[in-house]
């Protein structure tokens, strides 16, 4: 129902976010929670590791295992000549990927930050971030790449990250809670919103997340109106 | 009442005189003199400091040269922090002129948000405004305008133009006639002794009852150690542009008069000078 909008309270993302990493430990997707020693705050975490080849971009259609196997290196789409798979594979292509889910009290949606380095511990500019974006989504990052994805400070690491910017968050949840599909009121927003933003920076889910039965509370409750 | 308004110049055009001398360890071709200049507090240091670069690469060979960033006492200082936040928190009890140090080389990765250009500033500044936004009104005021209004709070900023910039800030400190104040108040409490950078919480202006919350009460909810006296003396300052204000003080007047230009009240906890 148009109009409607979906926000996300602070405590119904920490309840979403339990079930997400119980699910994540099933089935060793590798995600856990941090909390915060001061103010009782946290996040959810994933570190991983993607050989990444420059010249031709990361496919979507990895191989994405759906079994209860760690998953700790994402397969990329064979290149057609084999002169630059072998490149493809030398160490310094590999990129190590964290990812955390942190909440925004001021948008009230989780937000996606992201680091990532080369085995030699350099770290990835903002440049080259922008350039593993993948291709379906290059043209609106071309649009507007101030709006989409920039680096900021983690509010409680203190240390520079990349950020996929929140202020669409609520519009799309929106559009996807607020259709008819009565199903996808029970899906956990977490699964919901991270299957949507996270294959834009190279983050799959696998697909039995999307088989995690709904919060103990009711959907209805926590949902902030105006 | 005009004294409000003269509050809003005073916040404005508060200057901080600072020092910059070149890291010993940077390769010069002569003797690097320091670089003396009055810093607007309300602004960014990577914003403001293209004389400084100028001055001190003209003694450097081009390939010593990359990205620019600041030290103080052998903490790299955040750029995208306003320049009377990182003062108020680093500094505001030492002797004046400021002293900052300017490196060239050994970009502290792990520390420093990158700047290559002034167009992540402006990206930065915005956002903070969008957010601020959000929390004061949903992001109705700041959505409805258009993009040319958004370009000239940059532009007022940037060129420190009061009456340029005011002319469309003073919308976003607007608020309905039937509530007394924002929806949530834009704030963030620093200390530098914490890891956790600041503390950000929603906080509303007005009691349920209808009082006015006071800067006091902000404080008791958010960051209660603050203002707990321990032994019965007060052993921290709470800091706002370089000033202590009351603790009666209302935060929906805080924030409509004592904001930085980012819309967010940017609040320091510092120990207290024992002299």
């Amino acid at each position: 129902m148009a109009g409607e909008e979906f926000f996300l309270g602070e405590k119904r993302f920490k309840q979403c976010c339990e079930d997400f990493v119980k699910h994540s430990q099933q089935i060793g997707d590798g995600w856990e929670w941090r909390t915060s020693k001061d103010l009782g705050d946290g996040y959810l975490s994933k570190t991983h590791f993607q050989v990444r080849n420059r010249h031709i971009p990361p496919d979507l259609k990895e191989k994405n295992n759906d079994n209860t196997e760690q998953m700790l290196f994402a397969h990329v789409e064979e290149p057609s000549d084999d002169s630059q798979a072998a490149g493809a594979c030398s160490t310094e292509e590999v990129v190590r990927y964290e990812y955390h889910v942190l909440y925004s009290s001021s948008y009230q949606v989780p937000v996606l930050y992201f680091r990532a380095c080369f085995l030699d511990g350099r770290p990835l500019t903002l440049d080259e971030i922008w350039g593993s974006v993948h291709a379906s989504y290059q043209a609106r990052l071309q649009e507007g790449p101030w709006d989409t994805i920039t680096q900021q400070e983690h509010p409680i690491l203190g240390q520079p990250f990349f950020v996929l910017h929140p202020c669409r968050t609520t519009e799309f949840i929106s559009a996807v809670l607020g259709g008819s599909q009565q199903h996808h009121r029970n899906t956990n927003y977490i699964t919901l919103w991270l299957s949507t933003v996270g294959p834009v920076v190279g983050l799959n889910l696998p697909l039995s997340y999307a088989r995690l039965a709904p919060e103990q509370s009711t959907a209805v409750a926590d949902r902030a109106l105006s | 009442m005009t004294d409000d308004k003269d509050v809003l110049r005073d916040v404005w055009f508060g200057r901080i005189p600072t020092c910059f001398t070149l890291y010993q360890d940077e390769i010069t071709e002569r003797e690097a003199e320091p670089y003396y200049l009055l810093l607007p507090r309300i602004s960014y240091l990577t914003l403001v400091t293209d004389k400084v670069k100028k001055h001190f690469q003209k003694v450097m060979r081009q390939e010593e040269v990359s990205e620019i960033w600041f030290e103080y006492e052998g903490t790299p200082l955040k750029w995208h922090y306003p320049i009377g936040l990182l003062f108020d928190l680093h500094a505001s009890n030492t002797a004046l002129p400021w002293s900052i140090t300017v490196h060239f080389k050994n970009f502290p990765e792990k520390d420093l948000l990158h700047c290559h250009s002034k167009d992540v500033i402006e990206a930065h500044f915005m956002a903070c405004i969008k957010e601020a936004d959000a929390l004061k009104h949903k992001s109705q005021v700041i959505n409805e305008m258009q993009k040319k209004d958004h370009k000239q709070l940059w532009m007022g900023l940037q060129n420190d133009k009061f009456e340029q910039f005011w002319a469309i800030n003073r919308k976003l400190m607007e608020y309905p006639p039937e509530d007394n104040g924002f929806r949530y108040i834009p704030f963030r409490i620093y200390q530098a002794t914490t890891e956790r950078p600041f503390i950000q919480k929603l906080f509303r202006p007005i009691a349920s009852g209808g009082q006015l919350h006071t800067l006091g009460d902000l404080l008791k909810d958010v960051c209660p150690s603050a203002i707990t006296p321990k032994d019965g003396e007060q052993k921290t300052q709470v800091m706002i542009h370089g000033i202590e204000p009351m603790l009666e003080t209302p935060i929906q007047w805080l924030s409509e008069h004592m904001s930085y230009p980012d819309n967010f009240l940017h609040i320091s906890i510092i120990p207290r000078p024992t002299d």
